[in-house]
């Protein structure tokens, strides 16, 4: 072994291994000078498997989908675009993972996503070193952009609009006297449980706390502490709504009769009404976005995405929207010259995006601090396995 | 206080449901234990595959027509349907990931054990595309099948599970006890080598012990099932956590002490969250652990360790 080894080195000359590696660095950087420009690459961040892979999977499908339309329309002025595709899992270190991966790939140039708050959250600052705007269609914590990390952007409503809307639903349209809220810890489940608690408090309904965590399996335990206080209402804070479908069946399985409600993630009829049976009936789901089945202008996406990938999910148009938008901002930035591309030019067009009309029914812009204006809150409720919209209210921070 | 004692009969329901399902997959876990002194990791993911059987065969059912009426063929024809699949799964996993170390030392067994956990819990992942698949309980087993007494209720499908558990439990133990095969257990897992010259075919008792755990854990599978009303391909993990605790608990390698541990294990996870925030069920379990580890370090059934001279 070893002799072959030492003659194989000594066949290989030093001059001609510099040259080698010469010819072959001018061939690459030839390559990149050529007249095909690199393609654009807009990264795909969010919980592609794993847990929530179901609302991950829907989401990049509906980002793909997004991409593959502005490329037959000639992509950014000729160069074509393309999805990096970063699954975190929903876990926020692997987000962070995610991020700095985008980081490092020159060639992209903004982010749709991270679909969860907690990743989110710990990936803000590796994309505001990047210089990478983000544009996420779910994350809905309020501190993501009172950071003051001017990357952040989101189409969505912010958890402290969502709370207070669905406290003002509890107590004005459910009378609900007695609350009890269950979260499961995560940076969503119990920032949305924080705000929709503080609300109540304020308006003076008893509320009564209790956490799960996103492994539970087994929710006798915290449906039994419920059913001794025999509340009104069960407001769920949690993330996954098949983890929401379990618990509803659980409270059926301990006589348990009591009305639920949820946030906005729990908008899935897949997991949470096929799943939880018929237990799902009967639920109030605050949502961050119309149903938009009802938006005209979303009924050709519609089509379109049923048509190639079976029924929507939750975020599919937001997350439609949200790639739509930012390849808007690619477009502003490049103008006549594709070549130029930066991120810091990307950064500016995502900026000042003004009434920008999409498939959500209104016009979207973005705030200073890259909140989304102009969004409303709606209540849905489960009826005969479908949700009906049963209330609206302004999006507004107090 | 008085909201307390209004709880404690439902949580004792709980406990004793969780619980048996504990028992019986540690039985698995101790069995294998006591005859081959290795920790059959897998043994947690053989439980969850039962369960996604169990939803197969359940889904089955429920596309050909209603149910409700047929509900005994159904729960027969899933738990059938769990344990052939589980037990030919556990005879594979012994014969395909650990007989051919089976020589090598106590550390290459465990890692090949992760291995086939490892394996089996992504392959699920692909199968059911990292989906919950939710269990049609109340198609079967109407959730107007209960009984309230003492503020406590039980539904119909813990009163199965509770039964089922027990039952099987006392099968075990007089197999154990009482049959010839559980005779060549004890042999075996006293001394291997001993049983063999005493005529004992030990590789085969091997087989039978991974087999009939395997098949206890997918009946565990599809009664966890019925009762979370939800499976997913990470539901074993936790439950062979659970269930590897029950099994020290109880003394590991000793039939009577799984059962024990489990009951004990499942009773103090439900009662404690009387007085913890059930955030903290499992650090409730794992403490208890930790105590009997500290004041019987042998475990609650089993015997102090006889040095071999």
């Amino acid at each position: 072994m070893k002799r072959r080894f030492r003659l194989r080195f000594g066949e290989l000359n030093p001059v001609k291994f510099v040259s080698v590696v010469a010819l072959i660095l001018c061939i690459e950087t030839g390559f990149a000078y050529g007249k095909e420009l690199p393609p654009v690459k807009i990264g795909a961040a969010g919980p592609f498997t794993g847990d929530l892979s179901k609302i991950g999977l829907d989401a990049l499908n509906a980002i793909q989908m997004a991409v593959e339309e502005a490329n037959a329309e000639g992509g950014i002025n000729g160069r074509k675009i393309e999805v990096a595709i970063g699954d975190d899992m929903g876990d926020p270190s692997k987000g962070v993972l995610v991020a700095e991966k985008f980081a490092m790939d020159k060639n992209v140039l903004g982010v749709v996503g991270p679909m969860n708050s907690a990743t989110a959250s710990a990936a803000l600052p590796a994309y505001d070193r990047a210089g990478l705007v983000i544009i996420s269609q779910s994350a809905t914590n309020p501190d993501l952009s009172e950071r003051g990390y001017r990357v952040m952007h989101r189409i969505c409503p912010r958890d402290d609009a969502q709370g207070p809307a669905a406290a003002r639903f509890i107590a004005e349209e459910i009378k609900a006297k007695n609350v009890y809220i269950i979260d499961d810890k995560g940076t969503y489940g119990q920032g949305l449980a924080d705000q929709v608690a503080a609300a109540l408090n304020q308006i003076g309904v008893k509320v009564t706390r209790g956490q799960i965590t996103l492994e539970d399996r087994d929710f006798s335990p915290i449906l039994t502490r419920v059913k001794a206080t025999q509340p009104d209402l069960v407001y769920l804070g949690l993330s996954n709504p098949a983890q929401a479908a379990g618990l509803m069946k659980q409270a059926v399985g301990l006589g348990l009769s009591t009305k639920f409600m949820g946030g906005d993630c729990m908008k899935e009829r897949d997991q949470l009404v096929a799943g939880a049976g018929g237990a799902a009936e009967g639920m109030y789901i605050t949502a961050i976005g119309r149903d938009i089945a009802e938006v005209p202008a979303a009924r050709e996406f519609i089509k379109k995405f049923e048509g190639k990938y079976g029924a929507m999910s939750v975020f599919s148009g937001q997350s439609y929207e949200a790639t739509k938008i930012l390849i808007e901002a690619l477009r502003t930035a490049a103008g006549d010259n594709p070549a130029g591309l930066t991120r810091a030019k990307v950064l500016d067009a995502v900026d000042n995006i003004r009434d920008y009309k999409g498939i959500m029914g209104f016009p979207i812009s973005f705030d200073g601090k890259g909140d989304v204006v102009g969004a409303s809150i709606y209540v849905y409720q489960v009826e005969n396995g479908d949700f009906r919209e049963v209330k609206e209210y302004p999006a507004e921070v107090r | 206080m008085e909201q307390i004692l209004a709880q404690f009969p439902q949580q004792v329901i709980n406990g004793l449901t969780l619980g048996s399902v504990y028992a019986l997959l540690a039985l698995g876990y101790s069995m294998v234990y006591g005859i081959l002194r290795m920790l059959n990791f897998a043994h947690g993911d053989v439980f969850m595959v039962g369960s996604l059987i169990g939803w197969g065969v359940l889904q089955l059912f429920i596309k050909e027509g209603p149910a409700m009426a047929r509900s005994g063929l159904v729960l027969v024809s899933m738990v059938c349907g769990a344990v052939i699949v589980t037990s030919a799964l556990g005879g594979a996993i012994e014969r395909f990931a650990y007989r051919p170390i089976q020589k090598g030392s106590r550390l290459t067994t465990l890692i090949s054990a992760l291995g086939a956990s490892i394996i089996l819990e992504n392959v699920a992942m692909l199968l059911t595309q990292g989906r919950a698949k939710a269990y049609q309980t109340e198609l079967i087993i109407s959730s107007d099948w209960t009984i309230s007494a003492l503020g406590a209720t039980v539904s119909a499908t813990r009163l199965i599970i509770i039964c089922v558990s027990i039952m099987l439990m006392l099968v075990m133990d007089y197999a154990v006890t009482h049959t010839m095969l559980g005779k060549a257990m004890r042999a075996t897992s006293q001394d291997r080598e001993a049983a063999e010259y005493m005529g004992i075919r030990t590789q085969q008792v091997i087989s039978a012990a991974f087999i009939i755990g395997s098949g206890l854990a997918g009946i565990a599978g599809v009664m966890i099932g019925l009762y979370y009303t939800q499976v997913d391909f990470m539901i074993g993990f936790s439950a062979g956590m659970k269930a590897f605790t029950a099994a020290v608990l109880g003394g590991i390698g000793n039939i009577r002490g799984a059962m024990a541990g489990g009951l004990v294990l499942g009773l103090a996870e439900s009662l404690g969250v009387l007085f913890l925030a059930p955030v903290y069920k499992d650090v409730i379990v794992f403490s208890v652990l930790i105590a009997v580890l500290i004041l019987k370090p042998q475990g609650i059934l089993g015997k102090p360790v006889d040095e071999k001279v």
